[in-house]
Protein backbone atom coordinates (compact mmCIF):
# COMPACT_ATOMS: atom_id res chain seq x y z
CA UNK A 1 0.00 0.00 0.00
CA UNK A 2 2.92 2.30 -0.36
CA UNK A 3 4.62 1.90 3.00
CA UNK A 4 8.12 0.60 2.56
CA UNK A 5 8.40 -2.91 4.01
CA UNK A 6 11.37 -1.79 6.13
CA UNK A 7 9.26 0.64 8.12
CA UNK A 8 7.05 -1.86 9.81
CA UNK A 9 8.50 -4.71 11.81
CA UNK A 10 7.09 -7.58 13.79
CA UNK A 11 9.05 -9.77 16.12
CA UNK A 12 8.68 -12.25 18.90
CA UNK A 13 11.00 -11.99 21.86
CA UNK A 14 10.55 -13.70 25.20
CA UNK A 15 11.27 -11.76 28.36
CA UNK A 16 14.50 -13.69 28.85
CA UNK A 17 15.94 -12.79 25.48
CA UNK A 18 17.63 -9.50 26.22
CA UNK A 19 20.30 -10.27 23.60
CA UNK A 20 17.78 -10.84 20.91
CA UNK A 21 16.04 -7.64 21.95
CA UNK A 22 19.20 -5.63 21.45
CA UNK A 23 19.88 -7.33 18.12
CA UNK A 24 16.41 -6.60 16.85
CA UNK A 25 16.54 -2.97 17.94
CA UNK A 26 19.84 -2.57 16.10
CA UNK A 27 18.50 -4.23 13.03
CA UNK A 28 15.30 -2.19 12.92
CA UNK A 29 17.06 1.09 13.56
CA UNK A 30 19.42 0.34 10.71
CA UNK A 31 16.56 -0.56 8.38
CA UNK A 32 14.61 2.60 9.15
CA UNK A 33 17.71 4.77 8.96
CA UNK A 34 18.40 3.41 5.51
CA UNK A 35 14.93 4.44 4.37
CA UNK A 36 15.19 7.99 5.63
CA UNK A 37 12.45 10.06 7.19
CA UNK A 38 8.82 9.12 6.70
CA UNK A 39 7.30 12.04 4.87
CA UNK A 40 4.47 10.41 2.99
CA UNK A 41 2.15 10.28 5.92
CA UNK A 42 2.65 13.82 7.08
CA UNK A 43 0.11 16.41 6.14
CA UNK A 44 1.62 19.55 4.70
CA UNK A 45 1.13 22.72 6.72
CA UNK A 46 -1.06 24.32 4.08
CA UNK A 47 -3.82 21.78 4.30
CA UNK A 48 -3.90 20.84 7.94
CA UNK A 49 -7.38 19.63 8.75
CA UNK B 1 -33.67 -13.97 -15.14
CA UNK B 2 -36.96 -12.09 -15.39
CA UNK B 3 -38.82 -15.34 -14.83
CA UNK B 4 -37.52 -15.29 -11.26
CA UNK B 5 -39.89 -12.47 -10.36
CA UNK B 6 -43.04 -14.59 -10.30
CA UNK B 7 -41.30 -17.21 -8.25
CA UNK B 8 -40.05 -14.62 -5.75
CA UNK B 9 -43.55 -13.22 -5.43
CA UNK B 10 -45.07 -16.65 -5.05
CA UNK B 11 -42.65 -17.74 -2.34
CA UNK B 12 -42.91 -14.42 -0.48
CA UNK B 13 -46.68 -14.57 -0.62
CA UNK B 14 -46.69 -18.07 0.80
CA UNK B 15 -44.21 -17.28 3.58
CA UNK B 16 -46.13 -14.19 4.66
CA UNK B 17 -49.53 -15.90 4.52
CA UNK B 18 -48.35 -18.89 6.52
CA UNK B 19 -46.83 -16.49 9.02
CA UNK B 20 -43.39 -18.08 8.68
CA UNK B 21 -41.82 -14.66 8.40
CA UNK B 22 -42.72 -11.17 9.56
CA UNK B 23 -41.33 -9.57 6.46
CA UNK B 24 -39.54 -10.28 3.24
CA UNK B 25 -36.62 -8.21 2.07
CA UNK B 26 -36.26 -7.91 -1.68
CA UNK B 27 -36.02 -5.33 -4.42
CA UNK B 28 -38.50 -2.98 -5.99
CA UNK B 29 -38.17 -0.83 -9.03
CA UNK B 30 -36.17 2.30 -8.34
CA UNK B 31 -37.24 5.77 -9.35
CA UNK B 32 -34.29 6.16 -11.70
CA UNK B 33 -33.16 3.56 -14.21
CA UNK B 34 -30.57 0.97 -13.09
CA UNK B 35 -31.16 1.74 -9.44
CA UNK B 36 -33.44 -0.84 -7.90
CA UNK B 37 -33.99 -0.23 -4.25
CA UNK B 38 -34.39 -2.52 -1.27
CA UNK B 39 -37.95 -3.15 -0.25
CA UNK B 40 -39.33 -4.52 3.02
CA UNK B 41 -42.66 -6.24 2.44
CA UNK B 42 -44.79 -7.05 5.47
CA UNK B 43 -48.15 -8.01 3.99
CA UNK B 44 -49.02 -10.48 1.23
CA UNK B 45 -50.77 -7.68 -0.70
CA UNK B 46 -47.50 -5.85 -1.19
CA UNK B 47 -45.49 -8.67 -2.72
CA UNK B 48 -46.32 -7.35 -6.17
CA UNK B 49 -43.78 -4.62 -5.56
CA UNK B 50 -40.96 -7.11 -5.93
CA UNK B 51 -38.87 -7.13 -9.06
CA UNK B 52 -35.75 -8.92 -10.15
CA UNK B 53 -33.40 -7.91 -12.94
CA UNK B 54 -29.78 -7.02 -13.42
CA UNK B 55 -29.97 -3.90 -11.29
CA UNK B 56 -30.24 -5.64 -7.95
CA UNK B 57 -26.61 -5.19 -7.03
CA UNK B 58 -27.20 -3.87 -3.53
CA UNK B 59 -26.27 -6.43 -0.91
CA UNK B 60 -29.39 -7.16 1.11
CA UNK B 61 -27.47 -8.84 3.92
CA UNK B 62 -26.74 -5.26 4.96
CA UNK B 63 -30.30 -4.99 6.29
CA UNK B 64 -30.14 -8.00 8.57
CA UNK B 65 -27.77 -6.69 11.21
CA UNK B 66 -29.21 -7.14 14.71
CA UNK B 67 -32.76 -7.70 13.46
CA UNK B 68 -35.08 -9.44 15.88
CA UNK B 69 -38.01 -10.47 13.68
CA UNK B 70 -38.30 -13.45 11.38
CA UNK B 71 -37.16 -12.45 7.95
CA UNK B 72 -37.42 -13.83 4.46
CA UNK B 73 -34.60 -12.53 2.35
CA UNK B 74 -33.94 -12.64 -1.35
CA UNK B 75 -30.31 -13.58 -1.81
CA UNK B 76 -27.94 -13.85 -4.74
CA UNK B 77 -24.70 -15.78 -4.44
CA UNK B 78 -22.80 -12.95 -2.79
CA UNK B 79 -25.71 -11.98 -0.53
CA UNK B 80 -25.92 -15.53 0.73
CA UNK B 81 -22.23 -15.52 1.57
CA UNK B 82 -22.68 -12.32 3.51
CA UNK B 83 -25.61 -13.88 5.32
CA UNK B 84 -23.30 -16.72 6.33
CA UNK B 85 -20.80 -14.16 7.57
CA UNK B 86 -23.54 -12.43 9.54
CA UNK B 87 -24.61 -15.69 11.15
CA UNK B 88 -21.00 -16.56 12.02
CA UNK B 89 -20.53 -13.14 13.57
CA UNK B 90 -23.75 -13.45 15.60
CA UNK B 91 -25.44 -10.55 13.90
CA UNK B 92 -28.49 -12.65 13.12
CA UNK B 93 -29.60 -16.18 13.92
CA UNK B 94 -29.92 -18.73 11.18
CA UNK B 95 -33.36 -19.85 12.41
CA UNK B 96 -34.69 -16.31 12.06
CA UNK B 97 -34.11 -16.48 8.35
CA UNK B 98 -35.81 -17.98 5.36
CA UNK B 99 -33.38 -17.50 2.53
CA UNK B 100 -34.89 -17.24 -0.92
CA UNK B 101 -31.92 -18.07 -3.10
CA UNK B 102 -31.58 -16.54 -6.53
CA UNK B 103 -29.00 -17.94 -8.94
CA UNK B 104 -27.41 -14.89 -10.47
CA UNK B 105 -25.71 -14.18 -13.75
CA UNK B 106 -24.25 -10.89 -12.73
CA UNK B 107 -25.44 -7.36 -12.24
CA UNK B 108 -24.89 -4.51 -14.66
CA UNK B 109 -22.64 -1.61 -13.84
CA UNK B 110 -24.47 1.69 -14.05
CA UNK B 111 -21.20 3.63 -13.99
CA UNK B 112 -20.10 1.85 -17.15
CA UNK B 113 -23.37 2.45 -18.97
CA UNK B 114 -23.66 6.06 -17.89
CA UNK B 115 -20.13 6.72 -19.10
CA UNK B 116 -21.03 5.47 -22.58
CA UNK B 117 -23.66 8.09 -23.30
CA UNK B 118 -23.77 11.84 -23.06
CA UNK B 119 -27.51 12.19 -22.73
CA UNK B 120 -29.48 11.21 -19.69
CA UNK B 121 -30.61 7.61 -19.68
CA UNK B 122 -34.33 7.37 -19.16
CA UNK B 123 -35.02 3.71 -19.44
CA UNK B 124 -33.11 0.47 -19.45
CA UNK B 125 -34.79 -2.70 -20.60
CA UNK B 126 -33.43 -6.18 -20.37
CA UNK B 127 -33.97 -9.05 -22.74
CA UNK B 128 -31.95 -12.23 -22.30
CA UNK B 129 -28.34 -11.24 -22.70
CA UNK B 130 -29.05 -7.84 -24.20
CA UNK B 131 -29.53 -4.51 -22.49
CA UNK B 132 -31.51 -1.84 -24.34
CA UNK B 133 -30.73 1.68 -23.23
CA UNK B 134 -33.19 4.47 -24.02
CA UNK B 135 -32.98 8.22 -23.64
CA UNK B 136 -33.75 11.46 -25.48
CA UNK B 137 -33.14 10.52 -29.11
CA UNK B 138 -31.22 7.50 -28.02
CA UNK B 139 -31.76 3.81 -28.31
CA UNK B 140 -28.96 1.36 -28.15
CA UNK B 141 -28.59 -2.33 -27.54
CA UNK B 142 -25.66 -3.53 -25.50
CA UNK B 143 -24.37 -6.97 -24.64
CA UNK B 144 -24.92 -7.63 -20.98
CA UNK B 145 -21.56 -9.25 -20.57
CA UNK B 146 -19.83 -6.06 -21.70
CA UNK B 147 -21.43 -3.99 -18.97
CA UNK B 148 -21.27 -6.38 -16.02
CA UNK B 149 -19.98 -5.09 -12.72
CA UNK B 150 -16.29 -5.92 -12.46
CA UNK B 151 -16.84 -8.22 -9.53
CA UNK B 152 -19.65 -10.08 -11.31
CA UNK B 153 -17.44 -10.68 -14.31
CA UNK B 154 -14.99 -12.41 -11.94
CA UNK B 155 -17.59 -14.12 -9.78
CA UNK B 156 -17.14 -17.81 -9.02
CA UNK B 157 -20.03 -18.21 -6.58
CA UNK B 158 -23.09 -17.24 -8.55
CA UNK B 159 -25.41 -19.66 -6.83
CA UNK B 160 -26.45 -19.08 -3.23
CA UNK B 161 -24.33 -21.12 -0.82
CA UNK B 162 -27.20 -21.52 1.62
CA UNK B 163 -30.87 -21.24 0.85
CA UNK B 164 -34.22 -22.56 2.01
CA UNK B 165 -35.98 -21.95 -1.27
CA UNK B 166 -34.53 -21.58 -4.72
CA UNK B 167 -36.29 -19.60 -7.42
CA UNK B 168 -34.69 -21.32 -10.38
CA UNK B 169 -32.20 -23.96 -11.40
CA UNK B 170 -28.63 -23.23 -10.36
CA UNK B 171 -26.67 -21.47 -13.07
CA UNK B 172 -23.35 -22.65 -14.34
CA UNK B 173 -20.43 -21.29 -12.33
CA UNK B 174 -17.66 -19.48 -14.15
CA UNK B 175 -14.44 -21.43 -14.23
CA UNK B 176 -10.81 -20.88 -15.07
CA UNK B 177 -10.89 -17.18 -14.35
CA UNK B 178 -7.75 -15.30 -13.53
CA UNK B 179 -9.31 -13.38 -10.68
CA UNK B 180 -6.35 -11.41 -9.43
CA UNK B 181 -4.50 -10.15 -12.46
CA UNK B 182 -4.88 -6.50 -11.46
CA UNK B 183 -3.93 -7.17 -7.85
CA UNK B 184 -0.73 -8.83 -8.97
CA UNK B 185 0.07 -5.82 -11.11
CA UNK B 186 -0.06 -3.61 -8.02
CA UNK B 187 1.94 -6.09 -5.95
CA UNK B 188 4.79 -5.81 -8.43
CA UNK B 189 5.03 -2.05 -8.02
CA UNK B 190 7.70 -0.43 -5.88
CA UNK B 191 6.56 1.37 -2.72
CA UNK B 192 6.80 4.76 -4.47
CA UNK B 193 4.79 3.55 -7.43
CA UNK B 194 2.18 2.12 -5.08
CA UNK B 195 1.99 5.38 -3.21
CA UNK B 196 1.35 7.27 -6.40
CA UNK B 197 -1.08 4.68 -7.68
CA UNK B 198 -3.26 4.94 -4.58
CA UNK B 199 -3.00 8.73 -4.51
CA UNK B 200 -4.35 8.70 -8.01
CA UNK B 201 -7.02 6.13 -7.28
CA UNK B 202 -8.35 8.08 -4.31
CA UNK B 203 -7.91 11.57 -5.68
CA UNK B 204 -11.63 11.93 -6.41
CA UNK B 205 -12.87 10.53 -3.11
CA UNK B 206 -15.28 12.93 -1.40
CA UNK B 207 -15.46 10.99 1.87
CA UNK B 208 -19.20 10.45 1.63
CA UNK B 209 -18.83 6.99 3.20
CA UNK B 210 -21.31 5.50 0.74
CA UNK B 211 -18.96 2.52 0.39
CA UNK B 212 -19.05 1.95 4.12
CA UNK B 213 -22.81 2.31 4.34
CA UNK B 214 -23.45 -0.05 1.47
CA UNK B 215 -21.15 -2.69 2.92
CA UNK B 216 -22.82 -5.47 4.90
CA UNK B 217 -19.63 -5.93 6.91
CA UNK B 218 -19.54 -2.35 8.13
CA UNK B 219 -21.90 -2.59 11.05
CA UNK B 220 -19.76 -1.18 13.88
CA UNK B 221 -21.98 0.90 16.20
CA UNK B 222 -19.41 3.67 15.93
CA UNK B 223 -17.18 3.63 12.92
CA UNK B 224 -13.53 4.53 13.53
CA UNK B 225 -13.92 7.56 11.27
CA UNK B 226 -16.59 8.94 13.57
CA UNK B 227 -14.60 8.42 16.74
CA UNK B 228 -13.18 11.64 18.10
CA UNK B 229 -11.38 10.55 21.27
CA UNK B 230 -8.93 9.50 20.05
CA UNK B 231 -9.45 10.74 16.54
CA UNK B 232 -7.84 8.08 14.38
CA UNK B 233 -8.44 9.84 11.14
CA UNK B 234 -9.19 13.45 10.20
CA UNK B 235 -12.53 14.35 8.68
CA UNK B 236 -11.17 16.35 5.80
CA UNK B 237 -10.49 15.42 2.23
CA UNK B 238 -6.78 15.50 2.88
CA UNK B 239 -5.21 12.69 0.82
CA UNK B 240 -3.65 11.17 3.93
CA UNK B 241 -6.97 11.07 5.75
CA UNK B 242 -8.72 9.61 2.74
CA UNK B 243 -6.05 6.99 2.40
CA UNK B 244 -6.18 6.09 6.08
CA UNK B 245 -9.94 5.68 5.86
CA UNK B 246 -9.81 3.38 2.87
CA UNK B 247 -6.98 1.23 4.18
CA UNK B 248 -8.49 0.79 7.60
CA UNK B 249 -11.91 0.03 6.22
CA UNK B 250 -10.38 -2.58 3.96
CA UNK B 251 -8.52 -4.16 6.87
CA UNK B 252 -11.73 -4.46 8.82
CA UNK B 253 -13.06 -6.52 5.95
CA UNK B 254 -10.08 -8.88 5.80
CA UNK B 255 -11.22 -12.49 5.66
CA UNK B 256 -14.84 -11.36 5.61
CA UNK B 257 -15.26 -9.63 2.27
CA UNK B 258 -17.17 -11.65 -0.30
CA UNK B 259 -16.43 -9.27 -3.16
CA UNK B 260 -20.12 -8.46 -3.62
CA UNK B 261 -19.19 -5.13 -5.19
CA UNK B 262 -21.67 -3.10 -3.12
CA UNK B 263 -18.98 -0.55 -2.19
CA UNK B 264 -17.96 0.05 -5.75
CA UNK B 265 -21.56 0.22 -6.91
CA UNK B 266 -22.40 2.78 -4.25
CA UNK B 267 -19.47 5.07 -4.98
CA UNK B 268 -20.78 8.25 -6.59
CA UNK B 269 -17.34 9.05 -7.96
CA UNK B 270 -16.78 5.67 -9.55
CA UNK B 271 -13.69 4.85 -7.50
CA UNK B 272 -12.57 1.24 -7.75
CA UNK B 273 -12.94 0.65 -4.03
CA UNK B 274 -12.57 -3.09 -4.43
CA UNK B 275 -8.89 -2.67 -5.21
CA UNK B 276 -8.26 -2.69 -1.46
CA UNK B 277 -10.52 -5.51 -0.37
CA UNK B 278 -9.43 -7.72 -3.22
CA UNK B 279 -5.81 -7.71 -2.16
CA UNK B 280 -6.86 -8.93 1.27
CA UNK B 281 -9.17 -11.47 -0.28
CA UNK B 282 -6.30 -12.79 -2.35
CA UNK B 283 -4.03 -12.98 0.70
CA UNK B 284 -6.64 -14.90 2.67
CA UNK B 285 -7.00 -17.35 -0.16
CA UNK B 286 -3.27 -17.82 -0.54
CA UNK B 287 -2.27 -17.85 3.14
CA UNK B 288 -5.25 -19.54 4.74
CA UNK B 289 -6.98 -21.17 1.79
CA UNK B 290 -10.06 -19.26 2.84
CA UNK B 291 -12.95 -17.73 1.00
CA UNK B 292 -15.41 -15.84 3.14
CA UNK B 293 -18.96 -16.95 3.70
CA UNK B 294 -18.91 -20.41 2.19
CA UNK B 295 -19.69 -22.43 5.29
CA UNK B 296 -21.33 -22.06 8.66
CA UNK B 297 -19.17 -24.81 10.14
CA UNK B 298 -15.78 -23.16 10.13
CA UNK B 299 -14.50 -20.07 11.92
CA UNK B 300 -12.74 -17.46 9.77
CA UNK B 301 -8.92 -17.58 9.83
CA UNK B 302 -8.55 -14.25 11.59
CA UNK B 303 -10.42 -15.36 14.68
CA UNK B 304 -8.81 -18.73 15.11
CA UNK B 305 -5.26 -19.71 15.89
CA UNK B 306 -3.54 -22.63 14.32
CA UNK B 307 0.05 -23.56 15.08
CA UNK B 308 0.77 -23.69 11.36
CA UNK B 309 -0.52 -20.19 10.65
CA UNK B 310 1.90 -18.38 8.35
CA UNK B 311 4.33 -16.26 10.36
CA UNK B 312 7.09 -15.37 7.95
CA UNK B 313 6.73 -11.69 8.72
CA UNK B 314 7.74 -12.19 12.36
CA UNK B 315 11.40 -12.21 13.24
CA UNK C 1 20.29 15.72 7.12
CA UNK C 2 23.26 13.85 8.52
CA UNK C 3 22.16 14.34 12.12
CA UNK C 4 18.72 12.98 11.45
CA UNK C 5 17.80 10.12 13.72
CA UNK C 6 14.73 7.99 13.07
CA UNK C 7 11.91 7.74 15.56
CA UNK C 8 10.63 4.23 15.87
CA UNK C 9 7.41 3.65 17.74
CA UNK C 10 7.63 0.29 19.47
CA UNK C 11 4.62 -1.55 20.72
CA UNK C 12 6.00 -4.05 23.21
CA UNK C 13 4.04 -6.77 24.93
CA UNK C 14 4.15 -6.39 28.69
CA UNK C 15 5.02 -10.04 29.20
CA UNK C 16 7.54 -10.62 26.45
CA UNK C 17 9.49 -7.88 24.74
CA UNK C 18 8.86 -5.33 27.44
CA UNK C 19 10.39 -7.81 29.85
CA UNK C 20 13.27 -8.32 27.46
CA UNK C 21 13.81 -4.56 27.28
CA UNK C 22 13.81 -4.45 31.05
CA UNK C 23 16.32 -7.27 31.23
CA UNK C 24 18.49 -5.58 28.62
CA UNK C 25 18.45 -2.48 30.77
CA UNK C 26 19.23 -4.33 33.97
CA UNK C 27 22.08 -6.13 32.19
CA UNK C 28 23.40 -2.76 31.01
CA UNK C 29 23.32 -3.70 27.38
CA UNK C 30 23.55 -0.92 24.85
CA UNK C 31 21.10 -0.35 22.06
CA UNK C 32 20.17 2.62 19.87
CA UNK C 33 18.03 5.27 21.53
CA UNK C 34 15.70 5.59 18.54
CA UNK C 35 12.90 3.48 19.87
CA UNK C 36 9.95 5.00 21.71
CA UNK C 37 8.37 2.27 23.74
CA UNK C 38 4.64 1.89 24.25
CA UNK C 39 3.80 -0.88 26.65
CA UNK C 40 0.74 -2.87 25.70
CA UNK C 41 -0.91 -5.69 27.65
CA UNK C 42 -0.49 -8.10 24.75
CA UNK C 43 0.22 -7.83 21.04
CA UNK C 44 -3.35 -8.97 20.54
CA UNK C 45 -4.29 -5.46 21.62
CA UNK C 46 -2.72 -4.06 18.46
CA UNK C 47 -5.09 -2.79 15.84
CA UNK C 48 -4.06 -1.66 12.38
CA UNK C 49 -5.19 1.80 13.33
CA UNK C 50 -2.50 2.08 16.01
CA UNK C 51 0.13 1.47 13.39
CA UNK C 52 -1.35 3.94 10.94
CA UNK C 53 -1.85 6.47 13.73
CA UNK C 54 1.86 6.21 14.58
CA UNK C 55 2.88 6.80 10.98
CA UNK C 56 0.45 9.68 10.65
CA UNK C 57 1.91 11.36 13.67
CA UNK C 58 5.36 11.25 12.23
CA UNK C 59 6.90 7.94 13.20
CA UNK C 60 9.62 6.86 10.81
CA UNK C 61 9.18 3.23 11.70
CA UNK C 62 6.86 1.03 13.70
CA UNK C 63 7.82 -2.11 15.52
CA UNK C 64 5.37 -4.54 17.02
CA UNK C 65 6.87 -7.17 19.26
CA UNK C 66 5.36 -9.94 21.34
Amino acid sequence: MGIEPGRLHFSWISSAEANKFVDVVNEITAAVKALGPNENFLKTEARVA
Amino acid sequence: MLAYIDKIKEISNRLLKEGKVDMVIGFRKGTVPMMNEPCFVKTPEDVDNFVWDSNCGINLANYLTNRKEKIGIVAKGCDSRNIVTHVIENKIKRDQLVIIGVPCKGMIDRHKIEAMFETEIQDVIEADDKIIVKGQGLEKTLNKKDVLQDNCALCIHRNPVIHDELVGDPVEEQKDLDRYEDVRKIEFMSPEEKWRYFDDLLSTCIRCYACRNACPLCYCPTCFVDESRPQWVGKSQDPIDTRTFHFLRAYHCAGRCTDCGACERACPMGIKVRTFTRKLEKDCLELFDWEAGLTLEERPPLDTYRPDDPDDFIK
Amino acid sequence: MSDWEPKIVSFLCNWCSYGAADLAGVSRMEYPPNIRVIRIPCTGRISPKFILAAFRQGADGVWVSG
